[in-house]
């Protein structure tokens, strides 16, 4: 009697659950449910190839436009002391970042985080590692007026473009009109939106070419979708999910007790209204621009393609190589991170999750000819 | 990070592989970096490029005339022979050919290297340039 009383009662259970999992609202309020419990695990949590990088509407891509743009971003005048171009930091032959741990600063200061790459940078919702500006043509400005980077004055560099015969004619061919700052922008902007990963073995093997991963690289995408939690953040085409995660990464201590650190880290923290600037002992990341607390120390989640050719890795360049980046996150990430858990991978498995990384996500060379800068 | 120790830390570990060659690149917007360049210079007629180089760097930005006396004094240096050098620049040439050599191949930042031709921007790790020396040592043998 008991046994059968048992057995119906675990066929009710059953037809239960088939009805829940069968009904559209409580799929809905399941899958919400696991979104809410996992913050870095998105719907979108999912690999696409790179297709092609949006082109805002009022900044449209002309083969003129964008080698005027070229142009700008090798000339050292958008410095103050014209020994900076943005081709300084973003280096073509250094994977478009510097491959320094903290990015080359204008002379007699010092900057304090790491020169991204501008790797499919048009693909980004957001830009600079705390995500202040939205678009490309926001951002290129930032840098010129930086007294730790460009340290250029904006009133002062639309005169000397203005005063270049050829600049002059190339901005009327392009806007119609004379240099200003929101026109130097978008030609640089126009630029950047080429700089992107091609053809990258990655691509090619989600696109339906089964031999263009080796075979340690396809079981490093397996870790990187599955037991790695890569997927997580990295996702979609630009391996990106463009939000912000506190990972508690280590200070670099090649930074700790340098008097220009310290007043850059000042100065970025007062000009945005950050009350004790002058105790701030950390980089607050994300803080600095929201305000929210969930933000402090939070840093955006980079793309991972081109990643072999754009170390040193994290904001602050503490990691020099990806063995360094994968144990980072193999043992859970900084102390008292709330996103990150130890992974417990293998030694061959990190090792072929370093193949994928490195030999699936390098495109091809992407070539550049040198403008003459008039 | 100074390049100076990593440099000096290269050559040690590369003795008799590795020449090194030194150029002056002194900021043109800094009152004292052209008399530093000079003191340097003058530090090395009388054997103590690294010890004057070093202190410039700990000292930076106090790099006066008055101070880089007090300096050459603190290395036991000739002061007569010392003070005579940077008052009468007597590496001036040197230096402005440097900068001449700079601006004619487009280099601003600092430091900047030339391994066997290999261009590297901005203060590197000794592990970083000795990579690089190791590639070069390796095809230079074949």
């Amino acid at each position: 009697m008991r046994r059968n009383s048992r057995r119906t009662e675990r066929l009710r259970l059953r037809f239960r659950l088939r009805k829940i999992v069968s009904s559209p609202i409580s799929t809905l309020v399941f899958f919400l449910t696991l979104a809410l419990t996992l913050p870095c695990l998105s719907f979108a949590g999912h690999l696409e190839p790179f297709k092609s990088v949006p082109i805002p509407k009022n900044n449209s891509q002309t083969p003129e436009k964008i080698e005027l743009g070229k142009k700008l971003f090798f000339d050292r005048r958008l410095s103050g002391d014209g020994t900076m171009s943005c081709a300084t930091c973003h280096v073509p032959e250094q994977g478009y970042a510097d491959g320094q741990d903290i990015s080359q600063s204008y002379p007699t200061t010092r900057n304090w985080r790491n020169s991204q790459t501008l790797y499919n940078v048009g693909m980004y919702k957001s830009l600079f590692h705390d995500g202040r500006v939205k678009t490309l043509e926001e951002q290129a400005l930032f840098p010129m007026m930086s007294a730790f980077e460009m340290n250029q004055n904006l009133d002062f560099v639309e005169e000397e473009i203005r005063v270049v015969p050829e600049y002059l004619e190339a901005f009327k061919k392009v806007f119609g009109g004379e240099p200003t700052r929101e026109r130097i922008a978008m030609a640089i902007a126009a630029f950047e939106r080429t700089i992107v990963s091609l053809n990258a073995p990655y691509d090619k093997y989600l696109k339906g070419d089964v031999n263009a991963l080796s075979g340690d690289a396809k079981k490093g995408l397996d870790i990187f979708k599955g037991k790695g939690k890569c997927i997580e953040c990295h996702h979609g085409p630009n391996l990106s999910d463009d939000k912000y995660y506190a990972l508690n990464v280590p200070e670099n201590l090649a930074l700790a007790d340098d008097p220009r650190v310290t007043a850059t880290m000042r100065f970025v923290a007062k000009v945005y209204h950050y009350p004790n600037y002058r105790d701030l002992k950390e980089d607050p990341g994300r803080y600095l621009i929201t305000k929210k607390q969930g933000d402090w120390k939070a840093f955006r989640t980079p793309t991972v393609r081109e990643v072999s050719r754009t170390g040193p890795y994290m904001h602050n360049g503490v990691f020099a190589s990806l063995d360094e980046v994968i144990e980072f996150f193999n043992s859970g990430g900084g102390k008292g991170n709330r996103y990150l858990k130890p992974l417990g991978l293998s030694a061959d498995e990190k090792k072929e999750l370093k193949a994928f990384l490195v030999d699936a996500l390098s495109g091809e060379e992407l070539k550049i000819t040198y403008p003459d800068v008039p | 990070m100074a390049a100076g120790p990593v440099v000096k830390k290269i050559m040690d570990t590369y003795k008799g592989k590795v020449r090194l060659i030194i150029k002056n690149y002194p900021y043109k917007y800094r009152d004292y970096s052209h008399i530093a360049a000079e003191a340097s210079l003058a530090a090395a007629d009388q054997g103590k490029y690294w010890e004057m180089h070093n202190l410039l760097l700990k000292n930076s930005p106090k790099l006066d005339r008055e101070s880089l006396v007090t300096y050459a004094k603190e290395l036991g240096l000739d002061l007569k022979i010392f003070t005579a050098a940077i008052d009468s620049k007597k590496h001036a040439a040197e230096i402005e050919r440097d900068k001449k050599l700079a601006f004619d191949r487009d280099l601003y930042n600092t430091p900047t290297y030339f391994i066997n031709g290999r261009k590297v921007v901005g203060n590197r790790s000794y592990e970083y340039l000795k990579q690089i020396i190791e590639e070069e040592l390796k095809s230079a043998k074949k």
